[in-house]
């Protein structure tokens, strides 16, 4: 049988300080197929980011392991990307360069990032900005270039670390729609998202299932199937039983 | 330049162009969205607590969103329009085209289009101000100039390029 995509299996992170150890996550495991689209949520404090720069191979566990297509995973993985909170945007680069950047990184040559660069700057509705530096752009236009960035490597897993708690809530709940979208896009990539939230309600209304942990050290609480059918309305009753119950897992 | 237009009578083209020169597409659609989610209306006072946005924020997103014909604002009640209707189901491509058709459309705007177009060469930061400041007002030359750089840019209709302050016409795109 093939290996998952993603495996998380038992891991546990300490800092140590004067001798004393501080556990920020304990034995969390959970797996992602083809197709996921899974949110961790906690409260703040329950390591959930670092959960996230462990998977993406930027931190080492103390102990347990992640494995990437059944090999442990590298920080330089070309097949998994990253969107950050802060966008993390080279300011006196233009969108293209800033998209572009991690193609150079991996040595394509100079045709191939042009091209890749423009559709994937296109399939975030960037096209038009090509040439704005980031101070030029809203919030919600800068996080598309984060987007685009990581999307252009052609990841097969999304890794993004609250990637709309910058931006104000009318601009988010914009492009959470349309990051859904290209997730649902079978001709892009990526394959399988894997988002980290302190939004409850932002959970629900992406995730195919939420993974919720406890706070500090954190440990897996539940994981959830949300079988809700898309669009979400995060109005409905429905929607709300799902946010009441994961509010009641954490608090 | 005898096809300079009707928006000259609208009542409000000051208030009109300064929004539309702060708020982006992002803020707009989300506003729109979040008012279907209620079932199509909500009063502003509702959308304001749940986007957790004061009226200074949320009020030029509101006229730029009305401007634009996406919502009906009567009495502090919002209503969305078919139009805003089709953009909500639109894919990001679809959205493009229509918010180009909408601003295409727009005299102030066109003005600048067809200078541009004229020039046959890319036209400075400061000429475009002077046309726009014989036309609006130089108070309000500045916004309309910023509005135009970022609806221009998001609906293909114009390059800009900051560092040379140059502004050109982008051959149509199919879209």
């Amino acid at each position: 049988m093939e290996a998952p995509l993603l495996e998380v299996k038992n891991v546990t992170k300490s800092y140590f300080e004067n001798g004393k150890e501080f556990k920020v996550l304990d034995l969390v495991r959970f797996e992602l197929a083809e197709r996921d689209f899974v949110c961790v949520v906690g409260p703040s404090g329950c390591g959930k980011s670092t959960l996230l720069r462990i998977i993406v191979g930027l931190e080492a566990s103390t102990t347990g392991q992640v494995l990437f297509e059944g090999s442990p995973i590298r920080a330089d993985n070309p097949q998994v990307a990253m969107v950050f909170q802060s966008f993390a945007l080279f300011p006196w680069l233009t969108v293209t360069q800033n998209v572009e950047l991690g193609l150079e990184a991996q040595g394509r040559p100079p045709e191939e990032r042009h091209a890749r660069a423009r559709k994937f700057i296109d399939a975030v509705g960037l096209t038009g900005f090509e040439n704005a530096f980031p101070r030029e752009l809203s919030g919600g236009m800068k996080q598309r270039v984060g987007l685009a960035r990581a999307l252009a490597i052609e990841p097969l897993l999304l890794c993004m670390d609250e990637p709309f708690s910058s931006l104000d809530p009318l601009t988010a709940q914009n492009l959470r729609d349309e990051i859904l979208q290209l997730w649902e896009n079978p001709d892009l990539p990526p394959e399988a998202v894997l988002m980290v939230t302190h939004s409850i309600e932002e959970a629900v209304y992406l995730a195919d299932r939420v993974i919720v942990l406890s706070s500090r050290p954190g440990r897996l609480v539940a994981e959830l199937e949300i079988d809700l059918p898309r669009p979400r309305n995060r109005k409905e009753p429905e929607f709300y039983g799902w946010v009441d119950e994961i509010y009641s897992l954490i608090v | 330049m005898s096809n300079i237009g009707d928006d000259v009578g609208r009542e409000t083209p000051v208030t009109d162009f300064r929004s539309m020169s702060k708020v982006s597409v992002g803020q707009i659609l989300g506003l729109v969205e979040a008012v279907d989610e209620v079932g199509g209306a909500a009063d502003a006072a509702t959308i304001s607590r749940e986007a957790d946005m004061d009226v200074d924020r949320l009020g030029p997103i509101l006229t730029a969103a009305e401007f634009l014909g996406l919502v009906t604002v009567q009495d502090g009640d919002i209503r969305i329009t078919d139009l805003s209707r089709k953009l909500l189901t639109a894919s990001v491509r679809e959205r493009k085209r229509i918010v180009r058709e909408i601003i295409d459309d727009l005299p102030t705007f066109r003005l600048v289009m067809d200078m541009a177009r004229n020039a046959g060469s890319p036209l400075g930061r400061q000429e475009v101000l002077q046309a726009l400041a014989d036309r609006v007002g130089s108070h309000q030359a500045e916004d309309v100039f910023k509005a135009l750089v970022y609806w221009g840019r998001y609906a293909e209709l114009v390059r800009y390029d900051s560092e040379s302050e140059q502004l050109t016409v982008r051959p149509a795109a199919p879209m």
